[in-house]
């Protein structure tokens, strides 16, 4: 299913004040595509987010999936969050079967569905443990199994790795790619990550600070499996950089104050630099 | 020594430093009775047939009692944090009964129910409800919004959504209410017994203060004071932490 922002504006009052979050957003995520949103925090990343998946509604413009207006969630789209978000009171198995509970799935498909789901985040050992007894890595792959049981045509991941160590978010950036082989979802994926978004996008959105606007798209056509030393992926990501490093600058001068002078040069010059490439 | 020994020898070990120093006063004041005098007391009591059926008959009290909190309780407070409307005509009535201590309805329930045993349950209901109200209604809404937002994108929606999150997501808060309203109602049965004369732990009270048997009364609120303990100990702390830990709530 193809997804369409167009136009989209969104503020929030907070404090007392308005705070424009998105201002004349326009992007697209073709049918089957794995899209990444790029951009500092702050940047409306997640409000975006919350958009597509019928969350919250914008002030202005519209959001369409294969070309109508959403009403309002479906779990024809579903979410990974940043911090997981499964139901503390329910087993790995419950976490998984909760949406097919919900749209009343017979209890013998719902329970065979959710354990094929959950073998295929290689979870069969820790069906019946609660998510307080996993680890940060292996509750995002609950998370994962949740979303993709109810086999939806877009799913969303808003920094779903962001807070898993290197090694993990590696293992788990592959098989998030596997799986979308197999399934071809259309993929709107969320980070802050430099080098995550170029290693599994087809598309890049780089993302302004507050308001959040579109500054770049970039296409990636390095086929998969990619690697980091390829020079087409660095040259990318390098002009990323660039783009994203006056964004960070425009942003510690807002919270800073006008008087924070930074240096000219701010380029990184080898991929050593630019190590991690959190923004 | 594994942890859960050492905690209870430690917990002996007060026990046995407050009884010595209990004793020791005892034997200061001739007129006040030690933990021996006292404990014999309480063991003949309880090979008293009246005597037991006296606490039996507080036991059944405060059990009804508690069920009609429980479920009062608890489904108003669903009913308050479901529907906005209500919490906002209602709301403050569930708070302005929560602030009345159970003692002070006794009086309204002797005029109601006489000097009956539901007049004591009726003390029990209004000292220990709205404790339940308030942290049913309030736990509903504390759902934390992620959880609401996985929901949602799960297909939950209506009366599914409400039994399938919010319920399960407020229960730790339950819980604490219900805890608390043990607490509240057991108050409230004393209050309610040593005024409302019907067989009871209370009444006994009534009994020994009369005849100036301070053993008595000691090994009375002795009692009182183990059943409290035990329950709560036996019962509330063990599925507290059961949930807290399931719930993320506790390392």
């Amino acid at each position: 299913m193809q997804v369409e922002v167009r136009n989209v504006f969104k503020s929030f009052a907070g404090n007392g004040r308005r705070v424009d979050v998105l201002q004349d957003v326009s992007l697209t995520v073709g049918q089957g595509e794995f899209v990444c949103l790029l951009g500092p925090s702050g940047c409306g990343k997640s409000t975006i987010v919350h958009l597509i998946a019928g969350l919250d509604r914008p002030d202005a413009g519209q959001v369409l999936i294969g070309g109508r207006p959403i009403a309002g969630p479906n779990p024809d789209r579903t979410v990974v969050f940043q911090d997981a978000a499964l139901f503390p009171w329910l087993t790995v198995l419950g976490n998984v079967e909760f949406g097919l509970r919900m749209s009343k799935e017979d209890p013998e498909r719902r329970r065979s569905r959710a354990m094929e789901y959950i073998r295929l985040v290689h979870l069969s050992k820790f069906v019946h443990a609660y998510p307080h007894e996993l680890s940060g890595g292996m509750r995002q792959r609950v998370a994962l199994a949740r979303a993709l049981v109810l086999q939806p045509s877009v799913l969303l991941l808003d920094e779903p790795f962001a807070a898993l160590d290197a090694q993990t978010r590696a293992v788990l950036q592959n098989e998030l790619l596997e799986i979308w082989e197999l399934a071809r979802p259309t993929i709107l994926f969320v980070t802050h990550n430099v080098r995550e978004a170029t290693g599994l996008a087809d598309r890049v959105y780089v993302f302004s600070a507050r308001p959040g606007r579109v500054r770049d798209v970039q296409s990636i056509a390095a086929p998969r499996p990619r690697h980091a030393e390829d020079p087409a992926l660095m040259a990318c990501q390098r002009k990323i950089l660039d783009i994203l490093g006056e964004e960070v600058e425009q942003v510690f001068r807002e919270e800073l104050g006008e008087t924070v002078h930074f240096p000219e040069a701010r380029h990184p010059a080898s991929p050593d630099e630019t190590r991690g490439m959190h923004i | 020594m594994s942890p859960v020994a050492r905690s209870i020898v430690r917990k002996l070990a007060a026990l046995a430093v407050l009884a010595a120093l209990w004793e020791a006063t005892a034997r200061l004041f001739p007129a006040w009775p030690g933990p021996f005098v006292v404990g014999r007391v309480l063991m003949e009591n309880l090979g008293d047939a009246a005597f037991r059926q006296a606490l039996g008959g507080s036991l059944r009290r405060m059990i009804i009692g508690y069920l009609f909190v429980v479920a009062i309780g608890v489904s108003a407070g669903m009913l308050l944090g479901r529907f906005r409307l209500l919490d906002e005509l209602m709301g403050s009535v569930a708070v302005a009964i929560h602030a009345i201590p159970g003692a002070a309805w006794v009086p309204l329930s002797v005029l109601w129910f006489g000097l009956t045993e539901q007049a004591v349950v009726f003390t029990i209901l209004l000292g220990a409800t709205g404790v339940v109200m308030v942290s049913t209604d309030s736990g509903i809404k504390d759902v934390p919004p992620q959880i609401v937002r996985a929901a949602r994108t799960l297909g939950a929606s209506g009366t599914a959504f409400f039994w399938h999150v919010v319920i399960p997501a407020a229960t730790p808060k339950i819980l604490d209410g219900l805890r608390l309203a043990w607490a509240f109602g057991w108050r409230a049965l004393m209050a309610g017994e040593l005024i409302i004369s019907v067989s009871g732990l209370g009444e006994l009270l009534n009994v020994a203060a009369r005849g100036q048997q301070v053993d008595q009364l000691l090994a009375i609120m002795l009692l009182i004071a183990g059943i409290g303990m035990a329950v709560d100990g036996f019962v509330f702390k063990r599925l507290d932490r059961l949930v807290r830990v399931r719930w993320g709530l506790a390392s």
